[in-house]
């Protein structure tokens, strides 16, 4: 009888031996990141190369989107066409007139950029969302070598929309104000009446809110002063107030002023 | 090192028949384990689709968890211990992704991949419809697992009753794409050794 003999043996307990360590390694790097409350070396090291591939798959999928878009609008182009070059000419006359009105009140357009720009605000694109869908965040392009911290307040050109809850040197990590754990310090407008905005995962609810506050559907909430924003911004307005007998305070489901389904820019409003 | 002969094959698995005195013959058919860069690839392709679309295709707040699929079917095919590191891995690369659950998918995940791992070979890896359900019952698992890893880092869910809800339809969606998966795996596969 030949006496059998593999390679397998020894090369399968090198394996054992391996994994052992690789899995032991492992598991002491995120503990150890987990205690410290930062983003562990893997983890930086996983966004760092992730940023690469996500940029490109979110310019691959916007210039896939677009080009459906536009065989799809085909047929109507011809008569498109006509009707955008009427309101182009249209168009370049009011322009042509409302630089004639701009020109004539400098001081008007100085308070309208300060309206509407942020000081010192980093401009940012979504690059993915939570990989699980469990919380609603997003990944921005923009991460704490462009100057982002945690804690910072995210905005776009409608409203807020969450706050920085980590950030790697590329990338950066938002909490979106419609996530359960996302708490806001938030006013009714009309009246004044202060209360906490709160996700439900989709809208946010307004808690906490006085009893004798008289709210309307249709109020407009805004941020109060606090960690990550200043007061004044646009979070949404009320579509439902829950008013129950013999309860301390009432609440209201608002209608976000942003609008969630797919945010692609937005600026970042550092604390300092 | 150099390769075996088939006279070697040939008389390992003869000592493996003699030794399994419960079973009257080798089975026609034990797959191996993936190749390396096969899971890696695999892995990297579930990141990319639930990072960049997720969000898109989500029916009643849950997703398929590619992930999940990719380290069950790993960790079936290559054992416990394989199983757990690439559940670890995959996990560290939901967690840093995500961003926001510290290091509550590394472990909910390596437990995903050490159980497939247990499953490996048993009855279960040979029948598709307790395959299906395995699936959902890791998905299952990994999500009681990530609830009380966040737990543990004082991370609480904020809205558990809707978490739980999602739980049980991704478990759904995820049996259902494995069930796809194995189907259309196993005539593809079939054809591929024809061809051969």
């Amino acid at each position: 009888m030949v006496p059998i003999f593999t390679y397998r043996d020894e090369r399968k307990l090198f394996a054992v031996i391996g994994a052992v360590i690789v899995a032991a390694l492992i598991a002491l790097v995120q503990l150890d990141a987990a205690k410290s409350g930062k983003p562990s070396i893997l983890a930086d090291a996983v966004t760092s190369a992730a940023f690469v591939v996500q940029s490109t798959v979110t310019a691959v999928a916007g210039a896939v989107h677009g080009m459906a878009a536009g065989i799809a609008a085909a047929p109507h182009l011809a008569s498109q066409n006509a009707e955008l070059r009427e309101k182009n000419r249209a168009l370049r006359t009011e322009n042509a007139r409302l630089r004639e009105a701009l020109a004539l009140s400098p001081e008007a357009t100085e308070i309208a950029n300060a309206m509407s720009a942020i000081p010192g605000g980093i401009e940012a694109s979504t690059i993915g969302y939570d990989p699980e869908n469990v919380d609603r965040v997003i990944t921005l392009d923009r991460g704490s070598r462009a100057g982002i911290a945690a804690d910072d307040g995210v905005v776009n050109e409608d409203g807020v929309v969450g706050r920085i809850v980590s950030a790697t040197p590329l990338e950066s990590t938002v909490l979106l104000v419609t996530d359960g754990a996302s708490k806001v310090p938030a006013v009714v407008q009309r009246g004044r009446w202060w209360g906490i905005a709160t996700g439900t995962n989709g809208r946010i609810r307004l808690e906490y809110i006085s009893q004798d506050a008289k709210l309307r559907v249709g109020d407009a909430v805004v941020t109060g002063a606090g960690r990550s924003f200043r007061a004044g911004l646009p979070l949404g307005t009320i579509a439902r107030v829950d008013h129950p007998d013999g309860a301390l305070y009432q609440s209201a489901l608002l209608d976000p002023a942003a609008s969630f389904g797919r945010i692609s820019r937005v600026i970042v409003v550092p604390r300092n | 090192m150099p390769a075996r002969s088939d006279e070697d094959i040939a008389r390992t698995r003869a000592f493996w028949v003699a030794n399994r005195p419960s079973e009257t013959a080798a089975p026609a058919y034990v797959p191996g384990a993936p190749v390396w860069w096969h899971a890696a690839l695999a892995l990297l392709v579930a990141l990319v689709f639930q990072t960049s679309f997720a969000p898109f295709f989500a029916f009643r707040g849950a997703t398929v968890s590619f992930v999940v699929i990719v380290v069950a079917w790993y960790g079936i095919r290559a054992g416990t211990l394989a199983g757990l590191v690439f559940g670890l891995i995959a996990g560290t690369c939901e967690d840093a992704l995500g961003g926001s659950s510290g290091v509550a998918w590394t472990f909910a995940t390596g437990l995903v991949g050490l159980t497939a791992g247990a499953l490996a070979r048993s009855w279960i890896s040979d029948i598709t419809a307790a395959l299906v359900a395995g699936v959902a019952g890791l998905t299952l698992l990994r999500y009681a697992a990530f609830v009380v890893a966040l737990q543990m880092q004082n991370r609480p869910l904020a809205m558990p009753e809707t978490h739980l809800h999602a739980a049980l339809w991704q478990a759904a969606l995820n049996a259902l794409v494995a069930f796809v998966a194995l189907q259309f795996g196993t005539q593809i596969g079939g054809r591929l050794a024809h061809r051969r």
